[in-house]
């Protein structure tokens, strides 16, 4: 009997992808796919800016404590909503890995346009962190495990784990230590002393401060595993965005007027 | 490429006349361009509206999806540009030169161009969808939810701006606060943002829409191919 039922499936699915239609083609996805890029990128990209934005404009800002906790929680949430776009109208297990790459594109006009030929400064300076590999890895968890329960659990741990490895990969030569007017700093705080930022932050400005910093070198573990539960609260925050606002409203209307 | 030319020399301080005449105006020229374009092109939309025919071919309503999808696109297109590229802008230029005014070089052209176009639009969009494809967003079906949000969030966005400098010009000179408090009020501007999430669902919509078209048009050539003619050849 299942295996009937799966054959008929299959059969189904089979002439859907056999059907030949006089409308549709494949330029229709093109457009999809392009035009909607720009508005995922952007939502990436403003949540991340006004949410956590601070901790990544600035190699010295990249800090153990708030960037990796607050980052991954402030963008999972578009992420997490496309996962749930793209797996309930295709089964695409794309929808974080696709996220990250309109973020990539959005952050990397604003680095190069804004930051490096509009005020001048170095790129080894304002570079964006990455979150490819970490949506890359966040996807194979929703393909494996087929459900967003498990994918909120066990892809939040592996989104700030990846977020966290993929980019210490780039921060870790501006952490090593120099020896700069007679004080031991690293190669970033005295990019941060070179380059005059002199207007008050655009958004926040609580970069690594507290006592977690006595916990020395263990101060990114604790870090990463609070930014993990952060994670998982950001993660359903961005299921809602998904399935209330905008899968939800399909073929749905107000009061007639 | 009028900011790279005109930021340095006349836009960092508010207090002169090169300011007035080279960036203060530009708000207004902004804000009467987008008014001026928005009348006329509703108008356009709602009158050539009215005298479209009421029957149309399947083909000519793909055609009207398919402009409908070039206007998401435009509005998507405008929702990167207002919430990601002069957001960055906004980061770069604010942390590193000093501002002494609301109406920065870098909020003129985000705040006052491209918010009030989002406005444009989405509603737009809508009154197009709403002309032209009767099947998804005529009257009869009531106000559509997607565009009830995507409106929303380009109007709240708009609504937004004004909250976000009142909070900053509360704070400014007042270092500690202004440290504190502007976290807070530029977070609305992401939230108002994720409501810009019913954009898909208009995509949705429509793609359901063309694979009902297409369904028709398959029963259709069902119905008017030539019926199976008894075979002829004598049995083997």
């Amino acid at each position: 009997m299942a295996t009937a039922t799966i054959d008929l499936e299959a059969l189904r699915l089979r002439e859907i992808g056999e059907r030949k239609y006089k409308f549709i083609d494949r330029k229709w996805d093109a457009m999809f796919w392009i035009t909607a890029g720009f508005v995922v990128g952007a939502a990436a990209n403003i949540t991340h800016l006004l949410f956590a934005g601070d901790w990544d404009f600035w190699t010295d800002w990249k800090d153990r404590q708030w960037w990796m906790t607050i980052t991954p929680f402030a963008t999972i949430i578009i992420p997490s909503a496309l996962q749930y776009i793209q797996w309930r109208a295709w089964r695409f297990p794309t929808g974080a890995t696709y996220t990250a790459v309109c973020l990539f594109f959005c952050t990397w006009i604003g680095r190069l346009v804004q930051w490096k030929f509009f005020i001048n400064m170095p790129i080894n300076f304002v570079w964006s962190a990455t979150w490819i590999p970490a949506g890359i890895i966040t996807d194979y968890v929703l393909l494996k495990s087929r459900s967003f329960i498990l994918t909120s659990l066990i892809g939040s741990a592996t989104w700030t784990m990846a977020f966290w490895m993929s980019n210490y990969i780039m921060l870790l030569p501006f952490l090593q230590p120099t020896k700069f007017m007679d004080h031991t700093l690293t190669v970033a705080d005295v990019q941060g002393i070179s380059y005059i930022r002199a207007q008050t932050p655009e958004y926040l400005r609580v970069i690594e401060h507290g006592s977690l910093r006595t916990f020395l070198q263990e101060t990114q573990y604790v870090s990463l595993a609070f930014g993990t539960t952060l994670c998982v609260f950001g993660y359903w925050v961005g299921q809602f965005i998904g399935r209330r606002l905008s899968v939800w409203p399909i073929f749905r209307y107000l009061k007639q007027y | 490429m009028y900011q790279a030319w005109a930021v340095f020399p006349w836009g960092l301080d508010s207090s002169t006349t090169q300011f007035f005449w080279m960036w203060r105006m530009l708000v207004v020229a902004f804000l009467l361009g987008v008014g001026i374009f928005t009348v006329l092109w509703w108008r356009w939309i709602l009158n050539t509206g009215r005298d479209l025919p009421q029957r149309f071919s399947r083909r000519e309503e793909v055609r009207r999806i398919a402009v409908f999808w070039g206007l998401i696109g435009a509005t998507s297109v405008n929702l990167y540009i207002e919430a990601s590229f002069w957001p960055n802008e906004d980061g770069a230029f604010h942390q590193t030169l000093v501002r002494d005014t609301a109406f920065t070089v870098a909020h003129i052209p985000m705040f006052y161009l491209f918010f009030p176009l989002g406005v444009t639009l989405a509603v737009g969009t809508y009154l197009y969808g709403r002309t032209r494809i009767p099947a998804v967003y005529g009257a009869d079906k009531g106000f559509p939810w997607s565009f009830f949000l995507l409106i929303s969030a380009t109007v709240t966005e708009v609504a937004q701006v004004a909250m976000n400098e009142w909070g900053h010009s509360v704070n400014l000179g007042n270092a500690g606060a202004e440290e504190f408090f502007a976290v807070w009020f530029h977070w609305p501007f992401v939230l108002y943002g994720w409501l810009a999430g019913g954009i898909f669902a208009l995509w949705g919509e429509t793609i359901l829409r063309l694979y009902a078209i297409e369904d028709e048009e398959a029963a259709d050539a069902r119905d008017t191919a030539p019926a199976p003619q008894p075979s002829t050849s004598a049995p083997v």
